[in-house]
């Protein structure tokens, strides 16, 4: 991380012009409307700096890497990988944003995958602008708001995973961190990760 | 779209009798083959006795013949034509039975196979050759209702991917603008901006609602049973039908379009549950049954009237069962009210 501090880039620069006490989001939206329309919301929002939005996850992470965010607002389907790929990626970095899920399909399904993903929130893109600014506040302020998964449905997605990837999913589901998950299931750090991946990949739809 | 489910349509109708060519009784306008051949045999054999006679024995010709003289050569005479008989009767017959059996062979199950088709005869040959053109049309058959069929969920999923990608985000876009100006509304157009907001929210729920139904989200990935569950999920959520389910627990796992249409016949069984049986209530049942895999969708509502006639989505159900040799019976369940739905999928191909 050192070696990103002695580049800054010019979203680095721009990031330093805002206010501290704005939330720092960055937008992921592979839809240029929906791009622009959030950028135009969140700059309504005087608590909102749009760090960058961007249309692919992979762009996303790396505007995130080179400049830490707050809250990174993605959808789920971005035409490659996911917003949930993203949500796994951004919070094994340094300074983790929290994660909004902005999506179409905000079912239970992707809740239980979101689980998996640690994400902070979903919402849905049927939503109006003032409550998805209320979430991005909520989850900024380090608050989760997931989706409850229908008992029922929980438990057709855990007939999906094997035995201690169930595990697993119970304990996140309970809301304990995957580090402490980790240490309750006897489970070294990089088989955890491995299984998130692989849990991941069984509970997504096909991506794009 | 119309004309590939009209195609569908035609190639399996719902009721199988349609399809049968009618018994015609009147239509049969030739003297029988085996009544030709005895005739003909039956006249050579009385020309041959009277010409042996009249070779063999003229001097009896101008006499009276005796009466027990007339009755031996008309009585072998009437042995050889029987004999005769019997034996053309055997070798018409298979051919008389085939006939029987090309006219009731059933179009929309082309399972059945003429008996005893066996190489030893030209009757025989012709059943084998009668049987294998059945197996080469019910392929065909499988083959070209599997493509229209393909053509049909890539046309929807095509649909459902433009309704998401296109109309879907768009929506989202102009209801992310109008956030913007209601904020920045004056106080006496909020409440007509707020309307506004409502109507595209409306929209935007109908479009993914279509989307959805269109589309078999996630099948290829989370298998059956799961998207079974979140299918049963979405009409408890969207439309207020408690559908009650159990899947069993290590089900096989299926061919891609085995599992399709199972899908397709849950997601249309309990359509037609939320519209026409006036049930709040539905179970969906995922079963193994004996070499098979049974689907049930019942509802406690008003049944099925007596002269029910199918429609589009009940002939879709059966057309898409008849493509993976699935057996579809649906009517009023045997105990209490309300209708059932049964899918019974083996899962081995018997044939092939």
């Amino acid at each position: 991380m050192t070696t990103v501090a002695t580049k800054p880039s010019a979203t680095q620069l721009e990031a330093r012009e805002a206010p501290p006490e704005r939330t720092r989001v960055l937008v992921v939206d592979d839809h240029p409307a929906i791009r622009a329309g959030l950028r135009e919301l969140l700059a309504d929002g005087a608590d909102f700096h749009v760090v960058a939005a961007v249309s692919t996850a992979e762009s996303g992470l790396a505007v995130a890497e080179r400049d830490p965010v707050d809250v990174a607002v993605a959808d789920y389907q971005l035409g490659g990988r996911t917003g949930l790929w993203l949500s796994r990626k951004l919070k094994r970095l340094p300074q983790p944003p929290a994660v909004l899920i902005y999506s179409a399909y905000a079912d239970g399904l992707l809740a239980a995958a979101a689980v998996v993903a640690e994400a902070d929130a979903i919402v849905s893109k049927g939503r109006l602008g003032a409550d998805l600014c209320e979430a991005i506040r909520s989850v900024a302020s380090g608050r989760r708001q997931l989706p409850l998964l229908p008992p029922r449905l929980g438990e057709s997605v855990r007939c999906r995973l094997d035995p201690e990837q169930q595990a697993i999913f119970g304990l996140l589901l309970a809301g304990i961190a995957p580090a402490e998950a980790a240490a309750t299931l006897g489970l070294s750090r990089p088989r955890l990760e491995a299984q998130l991946w692989e849990m991941l990949r069984r509970l997504e739809g096909p991506p794009g | 779209m119309t004309t590939l489910t009209e195609r569908a349509a035609a190639l399996a109708a719902a009721d199988g009798h349609d399809r049968r060519r009618p018994e015609a009784p009147g239509r049969r306008r030739y003297v029988p083959l085996l009544h030709r051949v005895a005739g003909i045999n039956a006249a050579l054999v009385v020309v041959a006795v009277t010409v042996t006679i009249l070779v063999l024995a003229p001097g009896k010709v101008s006499a009276l013949a005796l009466d027990e003289e007339v009755a031996v050569v008309l009585g072998a005479v009437a042995l050889v034509v029987l004999a005769n008989l019997y034996l053309l009767r055997r070798i018409v017959g298979p051919l008389q039975a085939l006939t029987r059996f090309a006219r009731a062979v059933d179009l929309d199950r082309l399972r059945d196979r003429m008996p005893g088709a066996q190489p030893t005869s030209e009757a025989g040959e012709l059943a084998l050759t009668f049987n294998e053109m059945l197996s080469r049309l019910e392929s065909e058959r499988r083959a070209s209702t599997a493509r229209v069929l393909r053509a049909q969920e890539d046309e929807r999923l095509r649909i459902a991917q433009e309704l998401h990608d296109q109309v879907g985000q768009d929506l989202t876009a102009v209801l992310l603008g109008l956030s913007r100006v209601a904020s920045q509304a004056p106080d006496e157009l909020r409440g007509d901006v707020g309307s506004v907001q409502d109507a595209v929210r409306g929209s935007l729920e109908e479009v993914r609602r279509i989307a959805l139904e269109l589309r078999p989200e996630a099948l290829d990935d989370l298998g059956l049973a799961n998207s079974l569950a979140v299918l049963a999920e979405r009409f408890s959520h969207q439309l207020g039908l408690e559908v009650d389910f159990t899947i069993a627990p290590d089900l096989p796992s299926l061919p891609g379009e085995t599992e399709l249409v199972t899908y397709r016949v849950a997601q249309e069984a309990l359509t037609n549950v939320a519209r026409h049986s006036a049930s709040t209530r539905a179970t969906l049942r995922l079963e193994r049954g004996d070499g098979s895999l049974i689907l049930t969708v019942r509802d406690y509502g008003l049944g099925m009237p007596r002269d029910t006639v199918a429609g589009a989505g009940i002939r879709g159900m059966r057309e898409r069962a008849a493509l993976v040799g699935a057996r579809l019976e649906l009517g009023n369940a045997l105990s209490g009210s309300g209708c059932e739905v049964r899918l019974e999928v083996p899962l081995f191909e018997e044939r092939g």
